[in-house]
């Protein structure tokens, strides 16, 4: 080594400068993965039992414990549901690897739409393993729930149904309401799904 | 005339950290956190609530901590343009008639308002992740120009700098390698950062490594070149510490930075493959912008002692 030279103080002293601007940006990740988690609570899912695409009972507690995307729509609808339904498939395939995510529709339409016709319709998008759930019961139910427990529009149903996805935690709160039909808000509900799923249990 | 040194010098490091920030922006996942350009939800403050979003906009999309180091940055890149253009009319005063001063300067400030604008595309494509590595490269590009005008004026204000030093042979045309391989290694590591980023779009809940699987031959590549940067680099910096005759302190420094550089690197480089935590990758993507600013210091040190007489300090005047 050279002996005469001295030592390297303002690469020191830039060293301690990276280790402050290191803690800086820790500490700035941090507070935007925190502030991509806190998603306001909108309202309580209410108690509630329905039947599923195989007549099998599905309620509250089926959503709990799980992160639940919940749409309202009838197989027959020509209009939005198609597209609502493709959101659908979407999302099934972006999360494939997260058995924690149900995505769940209600028929506005039980009449028509029996577990048969549920069944046939979810086949009819490629999703038959189970991971989108297709419920039916009688139409005052759905219309209570519709209007009373995830606060849509239920004026004259089947075809005023709201095109709105609802995002449900784990504790069965309503985190948010995603239009079918904007592309910044399908991209928000991918990040605040994935926010949810990582929060903990 | 020292006041053109100084001001193109504190530019080049206020980039460094604008290159710092811009880093965070993209990792923080906060670069949609002002969903137009150049304004914030249509202010030129951004919002603090939600009430004050203007009616048209989506109020879901707004999220204060985002917008804010959106925001942020955006006004550090501005107020680094500022110092880049105080910097360039400087140089242009006072060295209109060196070329190896004035061009880098004003091409520095004509590429920072370039890729300023081209920050407000990387908004409008919505993060489209080859844009956003084009912004990162400018901006590592921009900060090089500074730092090399800087030397030349440096070399200007004391023209014997450089004389009667003696550096090992070859070191001119190795450092001149390692910084050709640097630049191009910082060109692979962010064509490997949207790789990962598509990965990460398509599978949102993979976690971990699971896309090193899709990782292409070019980001092999990468891991290739980064062993053989760093440890010729080390080598080289070493070299230049024990075996240099008398050398200038500007090299003296640049070796050290270099070597503890150069390692800092090797570290980082292992921590982002291994740890999810984000903070990792903008230090490695920081520390290659450090790295190639230092490779080119040192070039233009030992070139300028090549052409400078070996014997005496002074008669090169």
């Amino acid at each position: 080594m050279n002996r005469k030279m001295p030592l390297p103080w303002p690469v020191l002293a830039s060293l301690i400068l990276a280790l402050i601007l290191a803690g800086i940006g820790y500490f700035v990740i941090r507070q935007a993965d925190k502030s991509r988690s806190q998603l306001p609570i909108l309202a309580e899912v209410p108690e509630f039992q329905f039947r599923d695409q195989n007549d099998r009972p599905f309620g509250r507690n089926q959503m709990l414990g799980k992160v639940c995307v919940v749409d309202f729509i009838f197989t027959r609808c020509q209009g939005i549901c198609p597209v609502m339904a493709n959101r659908y498939t979407r999302l099934h395939r972006l999360f494939q690897d997260a058995p924690d995510l149900q995505l769940i529709s209600v028929s506005v339409d039980p009449e028509y739409d029996t577990p048969e016709v549920l069944r046939q319709y979810a086949a009819n998008y490629g999703m038959t393993e189970g991971r989108w759930i297709l419920l039916h019961a009688p139409f005052d139910h759905v219309k209570d729930l519709c209007e009373n427990g995830f606060l849509l529009p239920a004026e004259d149903l089947p075809q005023g149904h709201s095109g709105k996805f609802a995002l449900v935690d784990r504790q069965g709160r309503i985190r948010g309401y995603y239009d079918h039909d904007s592309d910044a808000d399908q991209n928000l509900l991918k990040t605040h799904i994935h926010a949810l799923l990582k929060a903990k249990k | 005339m020292r006041s053109a040194f100084r001001w193109t010098a504190i530019a080049a490091v206020v980039t460094y950290l604008l290159i710092f920030t811009g880093g965070l922006v993209r990792v923080s996942g906060s670069g949609l956190g002002c969903p137009d350009w150049p304004k914030c939800f249509g202010r030129w403050i951004p919002p603090i609530s939600i009430s004050q979003l203007p009616p048209d906009m989506d109020p879901a999309q707004f999220n204060f901590t985002l917008a804010w180091i959106e925001y942020l940055n955006r006004l550090f890149g501005v107020f680094t343009g500022l110092l880049i253009l105080v910097a360039a009319i400087l140089a242009v005063r006072h060295f209109a008639r060196t070329i190896r001063i004035v061009l880098p300067a004003v091409l520095a400030a004509l590429l920072v308002a370039y890729t300023g604008w081209q920050g407000g595309r990387v908004v409008e494509s919505e993060l489209e992740s080859t844009l956003v590595s084009v912004h990162a490269l400018f901006a590592i590009l921009i900060a090089a120009l500074l730092l090399y005008a800087a030397q030349q004026i440096h070399y200007v204000l004391n023209p014997t700098a450089e004389s009667g030093r003696t550096y090992p042979r070859k070191s001119s045309l190795w450092v001149g390698i390692l910084l050709m391989a640097a630049i191009v290694q910082a060109a692979l590591g962010t064509n490997m950062r949207s790789t990962i980023e598509a990965f990460a779009q398509a599978n949102p809940v993979a976690e971990g490594l699971a896309w090193l699987k899709y990782a292409g031959a070019l980001n092999h590549l990468h891991l290739l070149l980064g062993v053989l940067i760093v440890l010729r680099g080390i080598f080289w910096a070493s070299r230049i510490l024990r075996r240099s005759e008398n050398p200038s302190m500007l090299l003296w420094q640049s070796a050290w930075g270099m070597l503890i550089l150069l390692m800092a690197q090797g570290l980082l480089g292992v921590l982002v493959f291994l740890s999810p935590t984000p903070i990792w990758r903008v230090l490695h993507l920081w520390c290659a912008a450090l790295i190639i600013g230092v490779f080119l210091l040192s070039y233009g040190a030992v070139k300028r002692a090549s052409r400078s007489p070996i014997t005496s300090a002074g008669e090169n005047l």
